[in-house]
Parts: C-alpha cells; structure tokens; sequence
C-alpha cells in the first residue's frame, strides 16, 4: 500500500523521466544517422505508466468529466435515466433503513453487548420479587426490570390524559447507563414519586423548556418531581421504535417485569445460561408458591441478529422486510433494464467515435473503462439523489402514526449501514445498466457488419426480461390485494359497524380493589346506556385484536376427574357484552347480572366445545382450570371471534363475568353499540366518562378504528406491493414502447414496400401488434413461471384460504400486462400507419 | 533486395535480452537497443515501443534497477543495472529458451 501512494506522488516525475528519456533516445539514434524510430510516443507513454497503475485512478477521473460533458449535451436522457435509477435506489434504501430502524436498532444503553435479556420459566415477564432475588445473588453485574406496557393519568391542569408509561425498578438507569438530554435517571436513593420525560412529551407539551427538571408533574392525583429528560434519538429496551411518554420507578403490586441483566466482565452467553439455570433452581425453592422458574431459562441478546433469532415472531417481521426488499429490488432491475435500453441506444450513436478511438490503438479493457464511467456517473448520482428521497420517504412512512395499541415511533437516522446498503446499491445498478451496453458496443464497433441484426436483437431479450420481472411484481401486489379484499371481507366475529370502543384507565389510589371498580363500571354502564342513540353498553378486560391474554391450564372436569391441557383465549365481560358485540349466543345463555359471587360460571365457544369438551354436553358442563380449586360451570355456549389477526384460524376462547374477577389492573374498556353512525356519539360517550370518574384517563374511538391493527399488515402489504408493482409496470411499459418505436423507425422502408405493393392498415397493425405480442407473451409467459415458486413463501402473510397460486391474482396480472403491451404498441402502430409509401422509399 | 523485416520477437523473450545486455554491465535504453541489435547480426532490431515498456516491468519487478548518469557524450540519460534477482532470472530464462529452440529446432528439421 505504501509502495502505491509512493507511486501516485511520484507520478509527475516519472513522467518527465518517461520523456526524457524517449526523447534521449531519439536524438541518439539521429546522432548515430539510425533511422529514427516511428513509434507512438503517446502510446508507449500510455503502456509504460500504465505499469504504474496510476493511469487506471487518471483515466477514471478522465473519464468522469467526459461521461459528465457528453451528458449535459442530453439532458432528456439523464434526466430519464436519474430519475429511473434515483426512485429505484431510494425506495430500496428506504425499505432497508426502515428495516435497520425496525428490527436492528441498538437501544439508547451503555454497552449494549454486555446487556441481555432473560427469560425465566418461558416467560418474558417475571415478579419483581425474581428480579430482586436475581440482582442479590450477584451472578450478573447488575439486573432491571422494566413493564413496558402501562398507563398512567396525566394532569396537565385542566384535563386528564392517559399516557403511555413504562414502569421499572428503582436501579433501572444505573444499571443500564442510559444517556440524558438534562437532569438525570433516578437512583436508589431517590424518593419514589420521581419521573423520568420522554423528549416528545417534554417537548409536546412543555415546550421543550428544561426547568422542568425539578418541578413536579401530577400524576395519578400524586406530584411527581421531574428528574431527568431523555433525548431525541432516545431508544428503547423493546425497540421497534416503542416511545412511550415517562419513565416511572414504581410497579403496581403484582405487575411483573421484563428482566435485563447487565453481564459479568467477560462473562459469555453460555456462561450466563448456566449461572441463571442454577439461580433459577434456588429461586424456585425460595418461593415455592411462583410460577416455576426454572424451566425454559433463556438469556438473549438485546439488540442485532442475535436477538432476531431467539425470537420466531420477530423472524417473520424480518422476512417481510426481506421480502420487501427483494421485491423494490427487482423494480430496481428494472430500472437498470430501462438505463441499460437508453444507453444501448445512445451506444449506436456513437458507435462510430468507438470504432475511431479502437483503431486509433485504444484497448478495449480501457474504452471498457469509459462507457461503464458513464452507468457510474449515473448509479452515483442517481444514488445520491436515491439516498436524499430514501431519509424523506422513509422519515414520512415513520410518522404516519399507525393505528397500534402501542406507541410506535422509528428514529430513522442514516447510518453506515444505510450508506453502505445505498453505496452498494449504485455499484450494482452501474454493473446491471452499464456492463452489457457498454460491451455490446465494443463487439459492434470491431466487427461493424455482424451487429446490424443482432443490436435490436439484444434489446428485445432486454425488454422481455423486463416484462418478467415486471410480472413477478405484479403478481406479488395482486395477490396482497386479493389478501387485503379477502381480509376485509373476513368477519372477525363480531361488529364493527355499529360499535364504539372507550378505554379507561382508573386513579389506582382511589380504585384499589375489585369492588371499586366493578362499582364504577357499573355506574358508568348505566350512564352510557342512557345517552341518546345508544342502544347498549359493556365493560370488558380484553377488546379483541387490541389486546389478548391467553391461558394455557389444565381443565379437571367434574364429571369423571378427566384432566385435559387447554389452551385458550380468556376475558371478562359483563352481561351485555354478547350483545353489544353481536356475538351470538348458541346454547344456553349470556351471562346475567346475577352472576357474581362464588357459584362461578363461564361461557365459552364452540370451538372450546368441539376442542376439549368431547362428548359432553356443553351447557351445565364443570370443571376446575384456575389455581383455585373451585368448579366452574359453563352455562353458555356462543360463536368464536377473531383474537389478534383476521387471518388467524378459530381458537378457543373462555369468558368470565366480570363481577366474579380479582380484577388488579386500573385498566377497563367499555364497548357500545349505537343506532346512529357511532362516529357521532364520541364526544357524547366521552363527556358521560368524564362525568362519571373526573380523575380517569380516557379514549374514545369507533371500534373500527381502534382495530385496524388487524387490517394493518394485509393493508401495508397491498399499498405497498401494489404501487411498487405499478411502478415496475410502468417502467416496463416505457421499456417495451422504446423498443416497439425503434423497431418501427428502423423497418420504416420495408413497411414502405409494403404499403406500396398493397398492405392494408390491418396487415400493417398485425405486424407490429405481432412483434408486441411476442415480446409481451415470452416476457409475461417466463414471468409466470418464475411468479408461481417465487410467491410461494409468501403463505406466511396471507389469509387461510388464499393459496400464492391464487388464480384469480394471475389471470389479473396478465389481463394488466396485456392492457400495458396494447398501450405501449399504440403509439408505434400509428406512426407505422402514417408511413407515407413515397416518401419513405425516397430515401433510396 | 528488399530488407528481410526483422522477426517479430517472442513474447518474453525481450525481457531476456535486454538482461542478458545488461549483463556486460549497467547502459542506457539506447544502448540496450543497439547491443540486441549488434548482437543479434543487425537481426533484431528492438522497437522503443516495446523496449521502454518492458524496462519499466522488469524495473518493477525488481529484475533492474534504475537511475540517471551521464551519457558519453555528456547528456543526461537514465542507466540500467541488472540485479541479483534479475542474474538469476537469466540463468533460469536462458535454460528454458536453449530447451524450446533446440527443440524447436529439432520439430523444423524432420
């Protein structure tokens, strides 16, 4: 490497010493009357300091303001192509970025390696009591916990808001080093009504001003004293661009947490499997009366692929993004395709400036060199501008704010990564859009009478790739439209027309025990049954597809001591909730107000029948699932909803009267059903909320709404797919238009002859829609083919029932891809058919 | 009589040459041409299009070395050395080459 730099700056030196010496030696061959050599001075020069391998760094500078001056004389064609290449480029990068923000980000933590998280009896969520008996028995460094999914009420003075708030233990910042904006994270020496500000919340809704720090917010009816602001680029535990509003050292009792350890100097991954099994095993004897923690112990990494692997559902996210990406990077090829047809065209222009600088002794490596210097120029431009739209693109789909139960909000920073990914990127599309133009126009030039057949030739193949490719798009679009058409007409099991959904999230002080709140949902369920247009209400712990607990117990049936595991989805709700819901009841009936008190009962539904019931009867049915040992009997049977995904298959599902719950969490919701359009009743239904528990936080949404989340991946999906299908049609369009014109200009004299000899508009129109079709039909054939084992991955993402060899989505494709041929054919048939007989054999 | 052109060198056979040369001793590119040329009966004559390019390689190759001294008639020109390296490059070369012509040889004769 040394030896190289040395070289560069000797450069200019050697180069005078090159002609110094040449011309010595040509003087002394006339002093001694020799002939005087008739070599190319230049070329030797070129061969010699070649040898020093600068030239090749010279030429590429050369060749880039040539490339760069032949371009400014045509503006249309750079602006085509740049245009091609920078959408291409920038909507892969934006894909890649948000796929980095998504899945890989590192969180806002000193020594993230050294940070893991544990799991401990398959469970990602332990007691604070495990937490506490991990951090004493001094195996790791230090350990935290945080819950991340809790709210809290917010008085800003006037109102009540329920934010979003993540609870943790009181060793939380000094275990994990997180950086601060101002202020501080809290320690253990801190008293405890201490809060910690997310930026955008500080900045929303204090002004961003940093005397805050050190006064006191209301929380929950309590002062808080505001103790420290996390900055912007904040990133959470959780990642996924989770942002939640504060930071709270504090946990209701019975809350557990999610477990991060901070790892011994040194210490390995298998070495923390080991020690935690041990620790495990001696927390399982200290409290006999936990969930057994011992089983199933895991101590993962918390950021990067590591962490992707560990956890299966994560891995699906990864393969959508992977997907995505595949997918924007074959529009990108197709791009390429289209700047590699420009640039072949331009390359029979210059075909004679070719064939010039060849015989003149350029090497066919170096003119090589300066036709790819061009697709360079092009591909960096093109990248960088990709790049520019990738930050803006991708910034903008991170602030849509998806309707999620969570906080979601990506930081999307350009990193290395992404430079890197948008580098890599232009490479690439120089290699695919430049290489097989640049060398076709070098065999053209050395052999000028082979090439006349075999330029439209290539094109052609060009244009037909491109239509494959285009198809495998399409098709992947359409069949994430059909999934989307398909997914909505899915009835998740209950309405969503007619129903309002209103979240409450309860002063825990004043609400400590269950009977307050049953109290409350009570009153409030009579206040909201009697505004207007309301027709009835219901409280419930779990709104389907915003929320979920399922259970995986053990039923004991009363009848003959049969034990079955079960597994199943669980809820509370008060009587009204089959109705509301439009849930309907099958055998025996709903549940009534006089359900409360010890003869527990249940409802469940017919798949729970059919799953674990066996021959009985549903209707009187007992058995003993929970860790009391009470029976409960089932006194009703009803039809089963949709828990987390619209595609998801019927699972079993238990109700339980809310009256008859240990009911801890301040959280309840409340669902109605309205006459009118329950869009309209949100502010009334709120108002009524507020009347009745001032001190609540509140939202209110259409059930509709609140929901989406269901729809989300098929809707994404088909946007998504569907525009970038649309948008490799298009370029193909462009792609087969530029041939069919060409093809047309080039056989103008020999439609002349025919014209003349006494061709019809028909005949003319077939020839040309003929030579359309072929290209369109071996294109659209290869692309099917290829489409149907391409999309065959792609079952994870869709709905039961919609096969990726979906008829309907092909026979779609095709019916598109055709429409596109004709439109791309038009033009070129009209101009054939305006080709004057006379005028074009005149040329002769 | 037309002059017979002067045979196109093999492909690697300049670079023995032109170290066998300098063998006699370090000379300047001009030089170099005129011995092969003297040497070779007026045969041979070497081309500055090929004869500077292959010093700038075995320069590189550390075959030679290089640098600039005075000529005979008081001019500045730039002086060829062999070097180890490039002794022991002629010893290896010159056994290949006498090997291929013998055998060449042997293949025109019958």
């Amino acid at each position: 490497m040394r030896r190289f730099w040395l070289r560069l700056f000797r450069r200019r030196r050697l180069h005078q010493d090159l002609e110094a010496e040449l011309a010595f030696h040509r003087d002394m061959a006339g002093e001694h009357s020799n002939p005087i050599p008739l070599g190319n001075t230049s070329v030797i020069k070129e061969q010699a300091l070649d040898l020093w391998r600068f030239n090749f760094i010279e030429n590429i500078g050369r060749d880039l303001a040539y490339a760069g001056r032949a371009m400014r004389r045509s503006p249309g064609f750079v602006v085509s192509a740049l245009l091609s290449l920078g959408l291409g480029i920038g909507v892969n990068t934006a894909v890649f970025s948000l796929g980095v923000a998504f899945l890989l980000s590192e969180p806002s933590v000193t020594d993230a390696g050294s940070l893991v998280s544990i799991r401990m009896g398959g469970s990602s969520h332990v007691k604070p009591q495990a937490i506490e008996f991990l951090r004493k028995s001094g195996v790791f460094r230090d350990v935290a916990g945080e819950n991340e999914e809790t709210f809290i009420n917010w008085n800003d003075g006037v109102e009540t808001h329920r934010i979003f708030s993540v609870c943790t233990t009181k060793n939380y910042f000094t275990a994990l080093g997180v950086p601060m904006a101002y202020g501080r994270g809290w320690t253990t020496d801190d008293p405890d009504p201490v809060v910690v500000l997310r930026y955008r919340f500080w900045r929303k809704h204090y002004n961003g001003d940093p005397s805050i720090v050190g006064r006191a917010i209301n929380l929950d009816g309590r002062a808080y004293t505001v103790v420290g602001i996390l900055p912007e680029a904040h990133r959470t535990l959780m990642g996924f661009g989770f942002s939640p509003d504060v930071y709270l050292p504090r946990y209701i009792d019975d809350t557990v947490l999610a477990i991060y350890a901070r790892l011994q100097p040194g210490m390995t991954l298998g070495e923390a499997r080991a020690a935690l099994a041990t620790v495990a095993q001696r927390l399982d004897a200290s409290f006999p009366e936990h969930w057994k923690y011992a089983r199933n112990c895991v101590v993962a990494p918390i950021a990067g692929f590591a962490r992707l692997q560990q956890e299966r559902e994560l891995m699906t996210i990864g393969f959508f993004f992977a997907m995505l990406l595949v997918v924007v990077g074959l529009v990108l090829l197709i791009a390429c395709v289209n700047v590699a047809s420009l640039l072949l065209a331009r390359a029979s222009a210059r075909r004679q400036e070719i064939a010039i600088r060849l015989s003149l002794g350029a090497s066919r490596g170096r003119l090589l060199q300066q036709l790819l210097a061009e697709s360079l120029l092009l591909s960096v431009v093109g990248a960088g501008f990709g790049f520019v739209l990738a930050q803006a693109v991708a910034s903008l789909l991170a602030s849509i704010q998806l309707p999620l139960p969570l906080p979601i909000r990506l930081q999307i920073e350009p990193d290395w990564r992404v430079a890197g990914y948008a580098a890599f990127l232009a490479v690439a599309s120089t290699v695919a859009s430049g290489l097989l133009p640049a060398w076709q126009s070098l065999k053209e030039s050395i052999a000028p009478q082979l090439h006349r057949e075999r330029r439209p030739r290539l094109r052609q193949v060009l244009v037909a790739a491109q239509i494959t490719i285009c198809v495998i798009v399409l098709t992947t679009g359409f069949l994430f439209l059909r999934n989307l058409l398909r997914s909505t007409a899915i009835s998740p099991g209950f309405d969503v027309v007619r129903t309002l959904r209103a979240e409450v999230y309860l002063p825990p002080a004043k609400y400590q025990s269950s009977a307050p709140k049953l109290a409350y949902a009570e009153d409030a369920l009579r206040s909201l049954a009697a505004i207007p247009g309301i027709e009835s209400a219901a409280a419930a712990r779990i709104i389907p597809f915003t929320d979920a607990t399922r259970f995986g117990m053990d039923l004991t049936f009363a009848d003959n001591g049969e034990m079955r595991p079960a597994l199943f989805h669980w809820n509370a709700v008060s009587p009204d909730y089959f109705r509301v819901m439009d849930i309907p009841v099958l055998a025996g009936r709903s549940f009534s107000s006089e359900d409360r008190g010890e003869a527990k009962v249940v409802i469940v539904n017919r798949t729970f029948v059919e799953q674990y019931l066996g021959h009985r009867q549903p209707v009187g049915t007992a058995f003993q699932w929970a860790e009391d040992k009470t029976f409960y009997r089932i006194v009703g049977e009803v039809a089963g909803t949709k828990n987390l995904s619209i595609g998801e298959e019927d699972r079993p599902q238990l109700y339980q009267p809310l009256a008859q719950i240990r009911n801890d969490r301040p959280r309840l919701q409340f669902v109605l059903r309205s006459a009118t359009p329950p869009a309209t009743q949100l502010a009334a239904v709120r108002q009524v909320l507020r009347q009745v528990e001032p001190g609540a936080g509140i939202e209110v949404s259409t059930l509709y709404q609140s929901i989406g989340l269901a729809f989300l991946p098929s809707q994404v999906g088909a946007l998504l797919l569907g525009s970038v299908g649309l948008l490799g049609l298009l370029l193909a369009v462009i792609g087969l238009y530029g041939v069919m014109s060409y093809s047309v200009a080039r056989r103008t004299r020999e439609i002349g002859v025919r014209v003349a000899i006494g061709a019809g508009r028909w005949e003319i129109s077939r020839m040309v829609l003929i030579e359309a079709s072929r290209l369109v039909i071996g294109g659209g054939a290869a692309g099917l083919f290829l489409a149907v084992f391409v999309t065959r991955p792609l079952a994870t993402f869709f709905v039961a029932g919609l096969s990726p060899s979906d008829p309907a989505s092909f026979a779609a494709v095709l019916l598109v891809l055709a429409a596109g041929g004709l439109l791309a054919a038009l033009d070129p048939v009209r101009r054939a058919l305006r080709i004057d007989p006379v005028r074009a054999l005149r040329y002769e | 009589m037309a002059k017979s052109a002067s045979p196109a060198l093999l492909q690697g056979t300049l670079d023995l040459l032109i170290l066998h040369a300098l063998q006699r001793g370090e000379m300047h590119g001009y030089a170099i041409a005129q011995t092969i040329h003297v040497l070779s009966d007026e045969v041979l004559s070497v081309e500055e299009g090929s004869l500077y390019p292959a010093l700038y390689r075995l320069e590189l190759d550390g075959a030679i070395s290089a640098h600039w001294g005075v000529s005979e008639n008081n001019r500045k020109a730039k002086y060829y050395a062999i070097t180890k390296r490039g002794r022991k490059l002629v010893s290896e070369q010159q056994e290949t080459w006498s090997r291929l012509s013998l055998a060449v040889h042997r293949v025109l004769a019958r």
